[in-house]
């Protein structure tokens, strides 16, 4: 397969993101630019323009038509999809790390970063106006969550948790209406890097720092499966269709990569059979630690934003379709 | 003067218009001709069918695609800009069921290791503990195997000695006379040295590219280059005198054979310390 190289950001990537029908690819980076591209054939579409920081986070609603991205300027936007237009700036003491629509495109959730004296807090807006900029600058909840540092989080099924992972490696289950912690299960050694949900929403794959990336049910927070590497992961994400795989991706820290080969970098996507927790592959290509990784909602493709500030968006060859691991 | 990017001969009106023909299958010829970066122009046929393609995408999808570029892409054409969108080298996506294939890389990084952990390394040109390839003196002492010449410097001796049809010189001859006369104990001081004696040295040959000749395998302590007393041209030989004979033994069995400025270099003992 021939990867399409986006070089759209000047510094590294943070986080990218497909939207429903994955005809569309956000990436955001530290240069302070939201990008919209083709998935099919890397035509940029356009980009956001406002934040004058890095960009976190960013995520799309199920429709495609309001974007919303979390920045180190402490603010998050939300943009009209269609045109760059930005609907709304909600300001905050602090940055926001993670953002994310509900299932229903009814609510934002956003999180922000403990610091210089300020709580994490933990805010959810309503957006179910759809595209206006008459949209409520105060939140419907906001919840000042105890523990450690929320480094991902997301919305379960049904809106019924918030699933937050955070810096000591747990996972904990929040209830969207009180701010109460219902659970929590401490399932990596090290910081928790990337959450991402399954299609619908019953399980979901974390990815650490301490090597390991793991699938753990909604619900319970019980450990279902367990993939451990050589490197430490960044991104992790489960692929909906066609193969039963996960693809993890990662890399030694971007601090220390000028000081070993890159060879020992293992800058590469792996990818694992999610019910056997066997490695099946690996795609090779960035020059820097793979910060985050999305697959195409139709599984026939995925994306990975690299250290290296590209991203590489991989169309699968047929052989990947028709493989079957031999046990 | 600038030179012309064309040749005149070569321009001839009417060309630089592409040409198109389209025949009964469908197939458009364009030619055209550029001018290309060596300054010469090429004539470029690309032959190309249009397939009418339909695909049925979701009506949201197929929206998306009208919609007019943005931010800093706004007015720009529809289709990726190189500037932003690129193909990569293509990419093997080896899925494997053993888990082995993955690995390979790395595992046989390891192997090479393991394998040479327990080998001494010697250069074949310098003979010193690295690789050939990595020689420093690799350019200046050339690439050709040391062993193949000096074995067959070895092979070619007795040969000499015994058909007498070639040169030699004249201390190798078997009636040269032993050491021991009045000039070598007048030099006795200097000959406690290892001293190594080049022969077939060309003509332009100085004493500074014979001691950088040598002095890779070890401390120099004297360099003399026999030169013509008019013309002050080197006569072909040098004597090289090392302070450690371990030195003068390698250096021995490098250059000896060597060619150097095209002439095959002959290394051996100076009589008078053997």
């Amino acid at each position: 397969m021939r990867p399409i190289l986006l070089q759209g950001h000047e510094r590294s990537l943070t986080q990218i993101k497909y939207n429903r029908e994955g005809d569309l690819l956000f990436s955001v980076s530290k240069d302070h630019v939201v990008n919209a591209w083709f998935s099919h054939n890397g035509e940029r579409l356009g980009t956001y323009e406002g934040h004058i920081g890095a960009v976190w986070t960013v995520d799309v609603n199920s429709s495609s038509t309001l974007l919303v991205s979390g920045s180190a300027d402490n603010t998050a936007k939300l943009w009209d999809v269609s045109n760059g237009k930005c609907l709304k700036s909600w300001e905050f003491n602090t940055a926001v790390r993670c953002v994310q629509f509900s299932e229903d495109d009814k609510l934002v959730l956003l999180v922000t970063e403990p610091r210089m004296g300020f709580p994490a807090t933990l805010q959810i807006f309503n957006v179910e106006n759809g595209v206006t900029e008459t949209v409520s600058s105060e939140p419907v909840y906001n919840f000042n969550p105890e523990g450690p540092k929320i480094t991902a989080a997301a919305w379960g099924a049904l809106n019924r948790y918030i699933i937050a992972g955070r810096e000591n490696g747990s996972v904990a289950l929040i209830d969207p209406k009180t701010g109460e912690c219902v659970s929590t299960n401490k399932v990596h050694e090290l910081t928790l890097t990337d959450l991402q949900m399954s299609s619908d929403r019953t399980y979901f794959i974390t990815a650490s720092k301490d090597k390991s990336a793991k699938i753990l049910e909604t619900e319970s927070l019980e450990v279902l499966k367990s993939y451990t590497t050589d490197t430490p992961l960044n991104s992790a994400a489960i692929m909906p269709k066609h193969q039963e795989f996960v693809v993890v991706g990662g890399g030694q820290e971007a601090m220390d990569v000028t000081t070993t080969s890159s060879r020992q970098g293992k800058f590469e996507c792996r990818f694992w059979h999610k019910i056997l927790e066997e490695e099946v592959g690996r795609v090779r290509g960035h020059f820097g630690p793979i910060n985050t990784i999305a697959i195409h909602p139709d599984g026939r493709s995925f994306a990975s934003g690299g250290e290296d500030g590209y991203v590489r968006v991989h169309h699968f060859d047929d052989d990947f379709f028709t493989f079957k691991f031999q046990i | 003067m600038p030179v012309s990017a064309t040749n005149w001969a070569d321009e001839v009106d009417g060309e630089d218009q592409p040409q198109t023909f389209t025949d009964a299958n469908g197939i458009t010829t364009i030619i055209e001709y550029r001018t290309n970066e060596d300054g010469k122009k090429v004539k470029v046929t690309r032959r190309t069918q249009k397939k009418l393609i339909h695909d049925v995408v979701n009506k949201a999808v197929a929206a998306r695609k009208k919609w007019p570029k943005f931010g800093k892409e706004k007015g720009n054409r529809p289709g990726p800009d190189p500037a932003t969108t690129n193909v990569g080298d293509n990419i093997k996506l080896k899925l494997s069921s053993t888990g082995d294939v993955v690995q390979d890389v790395d595992e046989k990084h390891e192997a090479m290791k393991a394998q040479l952990q327990n080998k001494k390394i010697l250069c074949r040109i310098c003979k010193g503990d690295h690789f050939t390839t990595k020689c420093p003196y690799k350019d200046s002492l050339g690439m050709e195997d040391a062993a193949a010449p000096a074995a067959a410097a070895e092979e070619a001796a007795p040969e000499e000695q015994q058909s007498g049809s070639k040169y030699i010189a004249p201390h190798m001859r078997a009636g040269a006379p032993a050491k021991g006369s009045d000039r070598d104990s007048m030099r006795e001081k200097r000959d406690e040295q290892p001293t190594l004696r080049v022969t077939n040295l060309s003509e332009d040959v100085t004493e500074a590219d014979v001691s950088e000749l040598f002095k890779r395998f070890g401390h120099i302590s004297r360099v003399f280059l026999a030169r013509d007393r008019e013309t002050n041209a080197c006569k072909g030989f040098a004597f090289v005198s090392f302070t450690m004979r371990e030195d003068a033994q390698r250096a021995l069995e490098a250059i000896d054979g060597r060619g150097y400025d095209n002439l095959i270099l002959r290394v051996e003992w100076a009589r008078s310390s053997a």
